[in-house]
């Protein structure tokens, strides 16, 4: 790229000073915690359900879990490092303290008010702007929750899962664990032991969901873990879109993020599910940063019923996570769009599973990873066609940019296909930023790094396209913002 | 007289492996072979002691998730100890390929058979011959050739090769010697009465500028039940050219192993075509380095897997190298129960820049019961490289049955004539009429035989 090596160090020079930019959403705010002391055992997970009030079914339930969990050994096949995890270090419950449930902002603390406007969410201003309910969750317990009443008029329950334990226990029996069993990984075993909340969303019958559902997650007592647990169900016709976007403050310890998601969709159900996640990657050398250990299944359960996972990924030090669609319904349709951005230290396995079980299923799965600097980004991906899945139809195309020489790029694909009328077609394309392409747009007065911001957006368009309209400006932005100072 | 090769007889078993039977009474061989050779010993201790401490891969090991070992362990084979003799010329007659002219070379059940080889007009500067006599005549020329290109190879069927290696191809080109004639190699397997495991080493090496082709072909005499655990190691200099097919078309009983290990040097150039059909069980491993930049490794193959059998190819490029490029063009066909593996992975490191990779692997499913695994990999820690990867899989379109049977072609005939179109590619490339019209011919028969 460099004309003369003078150049290559005046360059050099300047993203120096672009890469040391700081993590922008980097901030505690102090609030008074009614945190568990650290550790892991009965005791804690009894105390977490008693605390929040829980049904018996569901402390047997997470007993249950724990035990499992305590014999599953810690997963070591994704391409990623880290120091072990010391369970017992981490604290389990931690509630930002409150004395009656608010039922309005006004209650709400304005301390964490005012860290919702740090980050640019403006909580009463979504309440104005039309379209975006928000229940936003401060650490582990939701205190904020709008257009509730709304909702309720077409009979949409969308509350936190704690308040749905209590008030629709029947619901959570019957749907809890029957996408992600507790034994299905070791973080998601860890996760059903002690999750503490998370999100509820129940669509009934034909009804079509007035306006998209979203949750800010937020981290913030130091030293706690999240365990956020969110269930979706749509019912027969129904449709929901949810949205999931997340920041978190700066600190120096590695927090452990293992969450769980559940979503079903019944007959002509559709649920879309779109991620911006932009937590704490660390700092230069990766210290620091959030491990991001989630699992993400929807199962469609339903004839013609459509599951749709978008995500944008650019924070984390450690991502691991496979967004996956069970096509067990005849003609149901599963999509995974993902971007991810590893720069810095950033380490992220990340991909899908297809599994076709239902007659004409199909799948689609449009990937595409961007790695900067020491960046280490793999997609793994599985796409089954077990025999009975007649006419199932899959297309994958996962293409990685690379841009510096010290970053990697890895493609896993799986593909298992037991049915000769199914159609797979699986693509990969590994390339940098072509020194062409710089030179047409820079000789048309763009700087290198607009330049370098436009092809990216457009290597990503695919993806952005199939997010909802005011995530889609949220995910360029923050495109563009993770990868200043990575190029050069 | 080593005393660690004679441990290898000798000494007690620390745990009873699935494989131990293999290696029965082979210290005894390799002293008769290696004359001693100290080096060799310690790689062949040291290979046993790999394969006592690994043990047998399962379904949970990452290259054998797909590929069952159950059928080939219940097998329980035993080492073949005697080379068999009874074979003459005559028997060959029915495995010729026709019109196929080149200076052929026999293996008869792993062991090297001269007086069946016809390489009397090889030219100046090429030398044939069998592993055992040539580690006893001259071990130098393979000291740097022998397990220093496998190393401890990708799994343990490697290292029971070389703790049970009894005998192999050595074929070895001088700089500059140039052989326009293809050099054929037969390796023809015969049953015994009780199920018997080869454990051939064959050693190709091409100096500077060398040129050559090699046609290797596995072979059986009736529907034999054997086992063939073969590894192959090749190493070619500066500029030099080999062109490498390998046709594997066994008994339906048969059982096949192979390892084939490649280094090439700068500029140097390999164009490999496998061609599987088979046997009842066929697992083979292309692991591909660099060792000069600017060199080119093509692979190319085909592989049909019917009734009951089972076809895995795994292949392993390493770019650790700036400036080379390697493309691997592999399709497969599945009918009846058969099973496809493939599993490739291109591995660019950091200082490989300018590497030009591409992978493409496609499968036609033509049976309800048939199943393709596919598990094609890129691996890239380098950013000014050209990589990409492709699979599919599909059946053949009812619309084109239709319309060659609306023509008064029958549907045996029809599919045997689309399958072709899509195997031809790949045929084409075996670059030799006399090779391609017998690879087509089989292809098409099996597939007219095969069950709708």
């Amino acid at each position: 790229m460099s004309a003369t090596p003078e150049d290559a160090v005046r360059e050099a020079g300047q993203y120096d000073d672009l890469v040391k930019s700081e993590y922008e959403h980097g901030f505690v705010t102090e609030i008074e915690s009614d945190t568990l002391p650290p550790g892991l055992d009965e005791d804690v997970i009894r105390a977490i359900s008693q605390r929040k009030g829980e049904p018996e079914f569901m402390l047997e339930w997470r007993l249950s879990a724990y035990r499992k969990w305590l014999e599953m050994p810690t997963p070591k096949w994704a391409s990623v490092h880290y120091p072990p995890i010391d369970f017992q270090s981490i604290s389990y419950f931690s509630a930002p303290k409150k004395k009656e449930g608010p039922k309005s902002l006004d209650e709400v603390d304005p301390l964490l008010l005012e860290t919702y406007e740090k980050l640019g969410i403006p909580i009463e201003e979504q309440k104005a702007l039309a379209g975006v309910a928000v229940d936003a969750v401060f650490d582990s317990v939701s205190v904020a929750t709008t257009f509730r009443e709304k909702l309720a008029e077409v009979g949409v329950i969308f509350c936190s899962i704690s308040e749905a334990m209590q008030e629709h226990p029947e619901l959570i029996k019957k749907y809890i664990g029957s996408v992600v069993p507790a034994t299905d990984n070791f973080y998601a075993g860890l996760n059903s032991a002690v999750f503490t909340d998370g999100t509820f969303v129940y669509v009934p019958k034909n009804t079509r969901c007035p306006m998209e559902l979203s949750t800010y997650f937020r981290i913030n007592t130091a030293n706690t873990g999240q365990f956020e647990r969110t269930l979706i169900v749509a019912d027969e016709g129904s449709y929901v879109s949810y949205l999931e976007g997340c920041t978190a403050p700066q600190r120096d310890e590695n927090q452990l993020h293992a969450a769980v998601v559940e979503l079903i969709a019944l007959d002509d159900a559709e649920i879309k599910y779109s991620t911006v996640q932009n937590w704490y990657p660390g700092d230069e050398e990766g210290r620091g940063g959030i491990y991001n250990f989630v699992t993400k299944r929807g199962d469609c359960r339903g004839a013609r019923s459509k599951i749709s996972w978008t995500q944008v990924e650019t924070g984390s030090a450690i991502t691991w996570k496979y967004p996956s669609c069970i096509l067990r319904g005849d003609d149901s349709v599963g999509e995974f769009y993902s971007v991810a951005v590893t720069k810095g230290r950033q380490q992220a396995d990340t991909g899908t599973k297809m599994i076709h079980l239902g007659k004409r299923t199909s799948s689609t799965i449009v990937s595409k990873g961007i790695s900067a600097q020491h960046g280490q980004q793999s997609y793994r991906g599985l796409v089954r066609i077990a025999g009975k899945a007649e006419g199932a139809r899959n297309h994958t195309q996962c293409d990685s940019l690379l841009i510096g020489d010290k970053c990697a790029a890895n493609t896993f694909p799986y593909i298992e296909v037991k049915n000769p009328s199914a159609k797979m077609e699986h693509e990969a394309t590994t390339s940098k930023i072509s020194d062409d392409q710089l030179f047409y747009c820079r000789s048309r007065g763009l700087s290198e790094e607009d330049a370098v911001s436009m092809i990216v957006n457009g290597f990503c368009k695919e993806v952005f396209n199939e997010l909802p309209m005011e995530f889609a400006v949220e995910a360029q932005k923050l495109l563009s913002i993770s990868l200043e100072g990575a190029v050069g | 007289m080593s005393a660690a090769a004679k441990n290898i007889a000798t000494e007690p078993q620390a745990q009873p492996g699935p494989f131990d039977g293999w290696l029965r009474g082979t210290g005894d061989d390799i002293d008769a072979v290696a004359g001693g050779l100290s080096w060799l010993a310690r790689e062949r201790t040291d290979a046993l002691a790999r394969v006592r401490g690994q043990g047998a891969p399962t379904a949970k090991t990452e290259g054998w998730r797909y590929t069952g070992l159950r059928s080939l362990i219940e097998q329980d084979f035993r080492p073949v100890d005697e080379p068999l003799t009874a074979v003459v010329a005559d028997d060959l007659e029915d495995v010729l390929v026709p019109g196929l002219d080149a200076h052929r070379i026999v293996l008869v059940n792993g062991r090297y058979a001269p007086e069946l080889c016809v390489t009397d007009d090889l030219p100046k500067g090429v030398r044939v011959g069998g592993l055992r006599e040539t580690l006893a005549q001259d071990p130098d020329a393979l000291e740097d050739l022998l397990t220093r290109i496998a190393g401890e190879g990708s799994h343990v069927f490697a290292s029971l090769n070389t703790a049970g290696m009894d005998d192999g191809l050595v074929m070895l080109l001088e700089r500059g010697a140039v052989v326009e004639r293809p050099i054929e190699v037969i390796h023809l397997s015969v049953g015994m009465d009780e199920p018997r495991v080869a454990q051939p080493r064959h050693l190709v090496r091409l100096g500077d500028g060398a040129q050559a082709e090699l046609i290797e072909r596995y072979v059986s005499l009736g529907e034999s039940l054997y086992c063939t655990n073969s590894v192959l190691e090749i190493a070619l200099g500066r500029d030099a050219i080999l062109k490498h097919r390998r046709l594997q078309s066994e008994s339906p009983n048969a059982f096949h192993i192979t390892g084939l290990y490649l280094r090439q040097g700068e500029n140097s150039r390999y164009h490999g075509v496998n061609i599987g059909l088979g046997g009842a069980w066929a697992r083979t491993d292309l692991i591909m380095r660099f060792a000069g930049e600017h060199a080119e490794c093509d692979l190319v193959g085909l592989y049909l897997a019917g009734d009951k059998q089972l076809i895995d190819y795994h292949m392993d490029v390493r770019h650790a190298l700036p400036n080379c490029s390697s493309r691997e063009t592999f399709k497969g066909i599945v009918h009846g129960k058969g099973k496809a593996v493939f599993d490739g992975l291109v591995y660019v490191a950091q200082d490989a820049q300018k590497t030009d990779a591409a992978m493409s692997n496609r499968n036609l499913i033509l049976s309800d019961s048939a199943e393709v695994d596919t598990k094609p990999q890129l691996e890239i820690y380098a950013d000014d490289v050209k990589c990409s990867h492709g699979t599919t899989v599909g059946q053949i379109e009812p619309e084109m049955l239709f319309y060659l049977r609306s023509r008064g072609i029958s549907a045996p005939i029809a599919r045997r004539m689309l399958c072709l179109g899509f195997a031809g590619e790949i045929i084409d490339a075996l670059g030799n009429q006399a090779l391609q019209d017998y690879v087509a011919e089989q292809v098409g028969q099996r597939l007219e035989q095969a069950p709708i």
